[in-house]
């Protein structure tokens, strides 16, 4: 992270990759700051937003969504060389995504089984996260962002100190809410020991176990969760790499779980797509 | 004599403990409400009994109960209407009293200026029903942390006064607690205002402050029945009884601190999420850190206090790196800041034995499992303190020289003797020797005190032989076999609270227990010293003591006879202790003296609830050999010289005591 603010009113776009747009629309989403956003910043470029378009340069460049297609290992190179501080948002951006999943699996037999004329699609073999391209100045995780997270963000940029992202798992913001663990009182695998925390435990809190949208969290003991899974909760190894399976999978720790425990095939036979084993990632380890 | 309406106003209280009605326990709430108080307590939230605000006796989750494991929780229908009938839940009273997040200042930056603002303290009237003695002590343990200075926690001390406790006993327990091992239950004994005990038609009520006397006073209460107060004591021991001693605590400090560099550490590390939950669910962990809220422009900041943890990755990190990067770092920071270093900075264990690092832990870690791997109790003293004897045989003796004598008594001399031989310095508490002056048939002398290269023997002079050494003076040599026989089995007594019953010249054999107790006075609990002698002038070691008391051991005197300057109690010695308040399931007794009055001591002890697998006694008998080959000492099955003269109660039986074995 670069010290001191960005600008004195910062000119920001927000451009996105493959995506759904979620993220982008947290930041139209803010409503109670969102005065306050548009006056210490310019906002220059944000199709969601407006029709006025801008090519840059950026003092912050929000970028969401993977690099899926063969255009795209071009068009983010450019726009880091037109951005001062660049950060990805969101699972895609950071993780590759759900679709990342297809990393795991045979390109041409997906296209094909898709779609009626495969040869006019044009994509990557694998969805990859921007860092994988370009250097990344922050991230933020999720799917989609939390809109907290973003306004620190905001105000860390603004006044020129270092964001106040937590790096721990998310069982620490259940613990602070007293939220009832889960996985213990109800035996639901959850990832939020193994989950970097931001989203605020909304899925333990209504619940369900963590999917892990926000990614491994610093020295996650994916392996650790894994083998208890499987030998105290007596769960097959592709049910418990099928949980790693998920919007962040493409992310280490996660990544080597799906790929040991076979949880991308898994996936991906339940929803009705014959994938190859793990043929499809070797060419990215 | 029950009142079924709820009582106002002051009535007389009746003495000893009170029965207050399952029907009136909702007039305990109001009044507490009445006094201006938000309740809290257990009530039923997503599959669990947690701690919440409540508002009356319908809230409280009657009928169930909890069921623990390592990494599991579930609750279960009990199956009957008790209101208290589970242990402990996810949430601890810490959430109240140190909550997750707490406001500090706000401040300001206004082009050169800054401003700060205290937040103002305004902590809210609460009145906790239903803790636990393993909470209670956790409660003990953060005061000393955040308001025993030299700095105090403001936030923390003014919530704290605010609040009223009314505590439960533990009528049943979880396979995860262990405040047995850690001492600080399952009896509530302090720290309490108020503390209940739930039996089937309503409470006990005990008052532990002044508070708590002044609701009592409100309360339509009977006096307790006698069955009623038996009953209730007898659940909570056995309550007790069922969790036995999971980790042995005696020594833990030391055995855990040179395992810094234990293997055990990277393959916990391999099974450790780092997640923190341990330490979040822990009712003593304090860790915090300080975050910012600003607004947009940074000109307003709101700096606020949340929970922290020794595993999240921040928490020791500086410019360049984390000082605990590693998993087996972090997990071996916990543990050993819980069980050792807490001792050291404040006097007492960080762990009061609640089980939830062990239920909580999402991967199902087990502290007590570790703990004992990492650092294993030491093995029993009595097992390894019994020497090879010097001189066994009846044939041959050890010389030894007289190097003192001291007068204890007008009839009895300790005498300090030398030897050469290693092995007489080195014996068990307990042990005897053979003692040979020629001309006297071989004496058996307990020895009372074992000094590098020697011994002491304290020596009633009681006959001829034992006049003859009680007159022996410096260079005066005489012949010596031992040490022989069993020694009290001071292993057993690791971790627990002692009882050492004494009278007159019984006192000798226990005095190289006590020092033993004392060099290592930290591998045991509450130590308790009766003592009783034929008048002031008959009590041995009069000087020492002292010096035990100061050792942390309580010791208390009785005397037959007193003379005028006598000013402490007269009486057989089991009036020392047959008003005291202890309970001693969990208790190891000692007992030293003349039979009889062994006899009404082990009475004694055993209605207060020692087993008689922990009541150990030593045995007098005529000994001519020392080594079960004269076949005088006989006693049914033992000869007491190579059997004893150290025995369990549960040894002995019924042959203890009776007449003409």
């Amino acid at each position: 992270m670069k010290h001191g603010p960005v600008a004195a009113r910062p000119r920001v776009g927000v451009v996105k990759f493959a995506s759904c747009d979620g993220c982008q629309l947290t930041l139209l989403d803010l409503e109670d700051e969102l005065l306050s956003v548009v006056e210490h910043f310019d906002i220059i470029d944000f199709p969601e937003a407006t029709s006025a378009r801008s090519p840059g340069p950026y003092d912050i460049l929000f970028v969401e969504g993977s690099v899926s297609e063969p255009a795209h290992l071009e068009r983010i190179v450019e726009l880091r060389r037109r951005s001062r501080f660049l950060v990805t948002i969101g699972a895609c951006a950071t993780a590759g995504g759900i679709q990342a999943l297809r990393n795991w699996g045979d390109h041409d037999a997906f296209r094909a089984s898709v779609y009626a004329n495969p040869e006019f699609i044009h994509s990557l073999a694998t969805s990859t996260p921007i860092a994988e391209h370009v250097p990344v100045d922050a991230e933020l995780r999720g799917c989609p962002i939390d809109p907290d997270q973003l306004v620190e963000l905001l105000t860390a940029l603004n006044t020129g100190r270092r964001p106040q992202l937590r790096d721990e798992a998310v069982c620490m913001e259940c613990k602070r809410r007293g939220v009832v663990c889960v996985m213990v009182s109800g035996g639901i695998p959850c990832l939020g020991q193994v989950t970097q925390t931001g989203c605020g435990a909304i899925c333990p809190r209504f619940g369900r176990g963590c999917y892990g949208c926000f990614g491994p969290r610093e020295r996650a003991n994916a392996a650790g969760l894994s083998r208890h899974l499987q030998l105290a909760g007596d769960r097959p190894r592709e049910e418990v790499g099928r949980l790693f399976a998920g919007f962040t999978a493409y992310s280490e720790p996660f990544r080597s779980m799906v790929t040991e425990l076979g949880g991308a095939r898994q996936a991906g036979r339940e929803s009705g797509v014959e994938a190859a084993p793990t043929g499809g990632s070797d060419a990215r380890h | 004599m029950v009142m079924a309406s709820p009582a106002r106003g002051p009535r007389a209280r009746p003495e000893g403990p009170a029965f207050l009605g399952r029907a009136d326990l909702q007039a305990l709430l109001d009044l507490l409400r009445e006094d201006g108080r938000t309740l809290i307590g257990p009530t039923l939230d997503a599959g669990a009994i947690v701690y919440d605000e409540i508002t009356g006796v319908e809230d409280l989750p009657r009928g169930w109960a909890d069921e623990q494991g390592p990494g599991r929780y579930r609750i279960h229908d009990r199956q009957d209407d008790r209101l208290f009938g589970y242990v402990v839940g996810p949430t601890s009273w810490k959430k109240w009293t140190f909550p997750s997040l707490v406001p500090l200042t706000s401040a300001t930056r206004d082009g050169h200026k800054v401003g700060f603002e205290p937040v103002p303290l305004d902590p809210p009237r609460l009145a906790f029903l239903g803790v636990r003695a393993c909470e209670l002590a956790a409660l003990g343990v953060q005061d000393r942390v955040l308001t025993a200075g030299p700095f105090v926690d403001p936030d923390y001390a003014a919530r704290r006064a605010n609040v009223l406790v009314v505590a439960v006993q533990c009528t049943t327990a979880a396979t995860t607690c262990f405040c047995t091992s850690m001492g600080t239950g399952p009896e509530v004994e302090s720290g309490h205002d108020l503390a209940l005990t739930e039996l089937d038609g309503g409470f006990l009520v005990d008052a532990g402050s002044p508070a708590g006397r002044a609701i009592l006073e409100r309360l339509p209460l009977r006096p307790a029945t006698a069955v009623e107060q038996y009953g209730a004591a007898a659940t909570v021991a056995a309550v007790r009884a069922g969790i036995g001693d999971p980790v042995p605590a005696a020594g833990l400090h030391d055995r855990l601190l040179a395992q810094l560099d234990s293997p055990r550490w990277l393959e916990i590390a391999e099974r450790c999420i780092l997640c923190g939950n341990c330490t979040l669910a822990c009712p003593t962990c304090f860790c915090t850190s300080t975050t910012q809220a600003t607004d947009l422009s940074g000109t307003t900041a709101m700096m606020s206090r949340t929970w922290d943890s020794c595993f999240s990755p921040g928490f020791a990190k500086v410019a360049g790196g984390s000082f605990r990067s590693r998993h087996r770092d972090r997990y071996r920071q916990w543990l050993t800041h819980k069980f050792a270093t807490w001792w050291d900075q404040f006097g007492e264990s960080g762990c009061t034995g609640c089980g939830r690092c062990v239920t909580w832990c999402p991967v199902g870690i087990d502290v007590r499992e570790e703990l004992n791997a990492i650092a294993p109790a030491r093995p029993p003293a009595a097992e390894t303190a019994l020497v090879e004897p010097a001189a066994p045989s009846p044939t041959e003796f050890v010389t030894a020289h007289v190097t003192g004598t001291k007068a204890e008594t007008g009839d009895t001399v300790t005498l300090t003797l030398e030897s050469d031989h290693p092995a007489l310095g080195r014996g068990g508490p307990g042990q005897f020797a053979m003692v040979e002056l020629p001309g006297f048939p071989p004496l058996p002398i307990s020895i009372s005190r074992y000094l590098p290269g020697g011994l002491e023997l304290t020596i009633r002079g009681a006959g001829a032989a034992t006049r003859a050494l009680g007159k022996l003076q410096a260079k005066d040599e005489i012949g010596l076999r031992g040490p022989l026989g069993s020694s009290w089995p001071l292993d057993r007594a690791i971790g627990r609270d002692l009882v050492i019953v004494t009278g007159g010249i019984g006192l000798a054999p226990l005095r190289p227990l006590i020092q033993a107790i004392i060099a290592e006075r930290r591998r045991y609990g509450d130590v308790r010293l009766y003592y009783g002698a034929r008048t002031p002038a008959d009590l041995l070691y009069r000087g020492e003591l002292e010096r035990w008391k100061s050792a942390s051991i309580e010791v208390a005197l009785t005397v037959d006879r007193a003379g005028p300057e006598w000013l402490g109690p007269v009486g057989v010695v089991t009036n020392l202790f047959d008003q005291a308040t202890w309970d001693g399931s969990g208790m190891v007794a000692f007992v030293c003296g003349p039979e009889r009055m062994m006899q009404a001591t082990v009475s004694t002890l055993a209605g207060r609830g020692i087993p008689a697998s922990r009541i150990y006694v030593t045995l007098e008998r005529h000994m001519e050999c020392g080594i079960g080959l004269c076949g005088h000492c006989q006693m049914g099955k033992y000869f007491i010289c190579r059997d004893g003269p150290v025995f369990s109660m549960a040894q002995l039986g019924d042959i203890f005591g009776r007449e003409g074995i």
